[in-house]
């Protein structure tokens, strides 16, 4: 810092100095305070709730599972992309028998799992929109099985199930109730048991269905005979490494033991990859982006505030201050609201955490009981932010109050109204030619999203640099109207929104970065959904479809028997199921689909097909185009698969074809995949009805026969369409909540600056009161002038949004296998710009009313 | 509004008045009476100056006539209407429609041209004005080739002159100038007080001026002297001199 060089006593003036103006003029900086404030509280109870929900899950699964010592399980996973847990080869349940003589084991227990869904009390299916359900087979063992018995009974028979007891109460089902539990199959079940999972009501929001082990290996598993892994308890005095060190001798090839304490590891850390780190990582880059709209707030109050004490600062030049003293007392200023607001925001943050822990529970989300966890880096990093950005953001109007000449003391006004310079003018121009070029390169040339991000970027900074440029212009015509409508009161608000263009453009900037993420979000998610609607019309060729939810795990799926007997009503010319393996082609892991791939080209339009899908047999696989060209592989070449359960087998790529939408990347026969299946299911049953046949007759016949198979929805095509972008929505709703906080600090900022200029303004306020302005008039004037700043950066936003999701959405297009969309939802937008407005309307209220209290007497005789 | 009929009536008519008007400011020991019981109107049609020592009380006194303040006890009224009796919002437009205002400085909106400014309380009521009135004025003021030029654009004396058109341009029953030359050199403040007093017996405005200055307070047709917040002298037809002469012996302790 610049105080550094000057010795200590003057150091101390300057201190005192600055602390005592601080004091007297503490309102001017409340702006900057709650800026810091929410900013540095958002990203600490971020860090902090993240800590604590990961300490929660570790404790859970480490709890879970104490009794468990060692597992084994398959020792390959095969991972495909964007599932980063993996598929394992099953073991043999006969290896049970070999686990227990090993010295040392206590117990050993099978555990078979896979999907089940159950069927609530009011016929719907519990869960399947994100966490898995699970079925499984109950252990016997208490120690070794994760979940205990709360109420009830073990299952002792066939067709006996214990649950726990969140899902139970999600569903409305009691002990002795009967429901049905679709693996995916429907399988008729009796509730006699409730469960917790270390001592909660579930594992998160994660369904379970305990089964008895012959209903497990009946209804979960491919073949009888295989499990997931093989649970194992130690004896007395056996530790887990030595438990794993006598296990692995005996294991065949293939199959490995990991202790109970590294498995539970592995669940936690799959749970933090999959959900909370993702649900961090959006938290911090939303707060990132509520600091920067903090940054803008808080440098033009700076701004502001040095412009107004230029005549203070000129007089202690001329007393003899140096210009450092000078730049020094306003960043001590700004170290000093900098200090404090953090700190308050630590507070605030440890707050939102502890708000969330309670909250979480009422919303039904169970978050774990237990001590917040505050880590130094959770605390340190907020701080080091927001004292960062504050003085980053006093810097410059610092160096500028050291500037002012002595002789600006004898000046009238000080306000800076300098307009934009022409230096200012080329930057920004050059900036947004740089940035367009390389947006429109990055789209359309060679897209790449880096190129695209970074013109994205470049547009953002162009945007900012040009803001005075604008402004006057911009808030001219924004303006036009008002004289006509509000006569001289909006005149008055309109020049006086035009008075200082720089500072009208900072004050919008905060907001226009706001409106600009927002509707950058608004026009991908309207984008995603045209995707998606463009996907179906283009790819779907059938009339209606059966589909379980594509958000999350999406349940149990759908019965394999399902398309078969749908195929056979006489209505029906197509019912053509889609199945997901997991296999591992030429080395890598990929994703299956698994058809009758003849019935597929007929109901979905799969594009060019080089070859014929007729006749894959057991030895044949078609591969989409875009994942032939990237494997270099093509008609008549083969391909090596190895399966999960093994067994490595070539197949003759028999066809290539061009969409790969619905259809995935690979797709082979049920013959091809049935030696080596798992529990089986489809994701979506695509149906084509006899020429003739109306929709409603159709479709009515096809929930007949769904409504054997567990009653899965069936859905038009445009609600397939709709129903796959529910999640879109969803997304949305989460990211909006988000970005409030940004828009709130940016009004923050708009209520401060005007503020500000209320304050400079109080002799001509008087005036205006004087002959004859009534202070509703006045109110008024203040209130408009805040509604033209917001209008001026909303239409910035907008525009900047809007074009940063068209290169968002074409850079996806160009530089991914899938093709994007684009849509601009105006419905949507003109919201966004009416809450934007309607924001500033708010912004202006308090500081309307103060200038309205204004005593005109005095106001006039303001120095 | 009454000013049409005016011209008809006797020059005893008072376009305003107080009334045994006390302003206290402060309390206790630190309690200063800036009026103490004054009563004066001052009579339509004439060029009223009030005069005397800082502190004297003329310039609240001003404010009080005029609803800026409000007094302690007492009453002021414009024409018949008792200030005291009126709210914010009827004193506002009260002031709008019936007071012209020229303060000592910082008299015109920054962000508004000249011809702006000047029409700014009839704009403020949302009328026409009497458009040939303005222009007259205009005319009077001589700021023709100034009219779309900003305040910041002109001399100080310019401003005056601008401040006193606005102060005319809604015909108000009187004006009220607040040391209007204190801010100015002689020949501008001559060229302010010289409109000022054509106003008056030219077009038949009533205008009260507080001033200081005895060269000032010549132009009027009556000067009333405040000490310590008493009305304590009353002078017809001043002279520069007479007015200096009459402040002097404020000075020698009697």
């Amino acid at each position: 810092m610049t105080s550094r060089a000057l010795p200590a006593h003057t150091l101390r003036a300057t201190v005192r100095l600055s602390l005592s103006s601080l004091r007297a003029h503490r309102r001017r900086f409340a702006g900057t305070f709650l800026a810091v404030f929410l900013g540095v509280a958002f990203l600490a109870g971020t860090l902090v709730m993240g800590d604590t929900l990961r300490a929660s899950f570790d404790t859970m699964f480490g709890d879970a599972t104490s009794g468990t010592d060692a597992v084994v399980r398959g020792a390959d996973a095969i991972t495909t992309p964007g599932n980063s847990q993996g598929v394992r080869r099953p073991v043999p349940t006969a290896l049970v028998k070999t686990v227990e003589r090993v010295p040392g084991v206590a117990a050993a227990a099978p555990d078979i799992q896979g999907a089940g869904q159950l069927i609530g009390s009011d016929g719907k299916p519990i869960g399947g929109q994100g966490p898995p359900t699970v079925a499984g087979n109950w252990i016997t063992d208490a120690k070794l099985n994760p979940y205990r018995l709360a109420e009830g009974r073990a299952p002792s028979k066939s067709g006996e199930v214990v649950v726990n007891r969140g899902t139970a109460e999600k569903g409305r089902l009691s002990i002795g109730d009967t429901t049905v539990l679709r693996t995916p199959d429907p399988v008729r079940v009796t509730i006699v048991g409730l469960a917790t999972f270390a001592g909660e009501d579930g594992m998160a929001q994660v369904t379970f269905t305990g089964m008895t082990r012959p209903d497990a290996e009946k209804y979960l598993t491919a073949k009888p005979g295989t499990a997931a892994g093989i649970q194992v308890r130690a004896g007395p005095g056996v530790g887990q490494r030595e438990l794993v060190d006598r296990l692995t001798p005996v294991l065949p090839k293939g199959v490995e033991a990991i202790t109970g304490h590294e498995s539970a590891e592995e669940n936690t850390e799959m749970i933090s990859s999959r959900f909370l780190t993702v649900f961090t990582l959006l938290l911090l880059v939303f707060s990132g982006v509520a600091i920067l709209v903090a940054t803008f707030s808080i440098h033009n109050t700076f701004a502001i505030v040095v412009a107004q004490r230029t005549r203070e600062n000129a007089l202690l030049r001329a007393l003899g201050a140096s210009r450092r003293q000078v730049a020094a007392a306003t960043l001590v200023e700004a170290t000093a609201v900098a200090l404090t607001a953090s700190l308050a925001g630590l507070a605030g943050g440890i707050g939102i955490a502890a708000g969330l822990q309670a909250l979480f529970p009422a919303i039904g989300f169970p978050f774990p009981e237990g001590d917040l966890v505050i880590s130094a880096l959770s605390m340190l990093l907020p701080l080091a932010v927001g004292v960062v950005v504050c003085l980053g953001s006093a810097l410059l109007p610092a160096v500028r109050a050291g500037r002012t000449a002595p002789l600006a003391a004898l000046r009238e006004t000080a306000v800076d109204r300098s307009g934009a310079s022409s230096v200012r003018a080329v930057t920004g121009a050059g900036l947004a030619a740089l940035a367009l070029a390389l947006t429109l390169t990055g789209v359309l040339v060679q897209p790449s999203l880096w190129l695209a991000g970074l013109g994205a970027v470049l547009a953002l900074s162009a945007f900012v640099v040009l803001g005075p440029v604008a402004s006057t212009t911009v808030v001219r015509i924004l303006g036009g109207p008002l004289d006509r409508l509000r006569g001289v009161t909006g005149g008055l608000a309109r020049r006086n929104a035009l008075r200082s263009p720089k500072r009208t453009a900072a004050t919008a900037s905060a907001l226009m970065i706001g409106v600009a993420v927002v509707s950058l979000f608004t026009v991908f998610g309207a984008s995603l959904k045209a995707t998606m609607d463009q996907t179906v019309s283009r790819s779907f060729a059938g009339d209606v479809a059966v589909s379980t939810p594509s958000f999350g795990a999406g349940g149990s799926g759908l019965s394999p028997g399902l398309a078969p007997a749908i195929a056979r009503r006489p209505e029906v010319a197509d019912a053509v199921g889609l199945g997901r393996g997991v296999a591992e082609v030429d080395g890598e892991g990929r994703a299956l689909t698994v058809t009758d791939p003849a019935a597929l080209a007929r109901v979905f339009d799969l594009g060019d097909i080089r070859g014929s899908l007729d006749d894959l047999g057991t030895d044949g696989i078609a591969v989409a185009g875009t994942e032939a060209d990237h494997q270099g592989l093509k008609t008549g070449d083969t391909a090596r698969v190895t399966f999960t359960d093994g067994q490595k087998k070539t197949f003759t790529v028999r066809a290539v074809y061009g969409r790969s939408e619905l259809a995935g990347d690979y797709v082979i026969t049920r013959a091809a995949w049935a030696p080596h299946r798992t529990q089986d299911s489809d994701s979506l049953i695509a149906v084509a009805f006899r020429k003739g046949v109306g929709t409603d007759t159709g479709k009515a016949a096809v929930e007949q026969v769904a409504a054997r198979y567990g009653d899965p929805e069936v859905q038009t095509r445009g609600e397939y369409a709709e129903s796959s972008a529910a999640g879109i929505d969803m997304m949305l709703t989460l990211v909006y909540a988000l970005l409030a906080l940004a828009v709130l600090i940016a009004l923050l900022g708009i209520a401060n600056t005007l503020t500000l200029a209320i304050h400079e303004r109080t002799r001509e306020l008087g005036l205006l009161r004087a002959v004859g302005q009534t202070r509703a008039q006045l109110r008024a004037m203040v209130r408009w002038e805040s509604i033209l700043v917001a209008a001026f950066g909303t239409v910035g936003g907008l525009a900047l949004g809007g074009f940063l999701g068209w290169v968002l959405v074409k850079a996806s297009d160009g530089a991914s296998d899938s093709a994007f969309a684009f849509a601009l939802p105006p419905a949507r937008l003109a919201i966004v710009a009416l809450v934007g407005i309607a924001a500033g309307a708010l912004a202006g209220l308090r500081p309307a009313r103060r200038a309205a209290r204004l005593d005109v007497l005095r106001a006039i005789a303001t120095e | 509004m009454s000013t049409d009929t005016a011209t008809a009536t006797t020059t005893t008519r008072t376009a305003a008045r107080v009334v045994d008007a006390v302003k206290v400011y402060g309390a206790g020991d630190t309690a200063v009476r800036a009026l103490d019981g004054v009563s004066v109107g001052f009579p339509a049609g004439r060029f009223t100056a009030i005069m005397g020592p800082s502190g004297s009380g003329k310039s609240t006194l001003m404010h009080c006539a005029a609803g800026l303040d409000t007094l302690g006890s007492g009453a002021a009224f414009i024409g018949d209407t008792e200030l005291g009796a009126l709210d914010d919002r009827r004193l506002t437009l009260l002031r709008r429609d019936r007071i012209g205002f020229v303060f000592q400085a910082f008299n015109l909106v920054p962000t508004l041209t000249v011809a702006e400014n000047i029409t700014l309380p009839i704009d403020l009521a949302g009328g026409h004005g009497d458009r040939e009135w303005i222009d007259a004025l205009v005319d009077v003021v001589g700021l023709r080739d100034r009219l779309h030029h900003r305040p910041a654009e002109l001399s100080g004396g310019q401003q005056q002159r601008v401040a006193v058109a606005r102060a005319f341009a809604g015909r108000p029953d009187l004006v009220f100038a607040d040391e209007p030359t204190g801010n100015l050199d002689s020949r501008s403040g001559e060229e302010v007080l010289g409109l000022l007093g054509r106003a008056v017996r030219d077009m038949d405005r009533t205008v009260v001026m507080v001033t200081h200055d005895p060269v000032a307070a010549a132009h009027a047709d009556q000067v009333l002297f405040l000490a310590d917040g008493r009305l304590v002298d009353r002078m017809e037809s001043p002279t520069a001199d007479r007015v200096l002469d009459r402040l002097k012996a404020f000075e020698v302790p009697s």
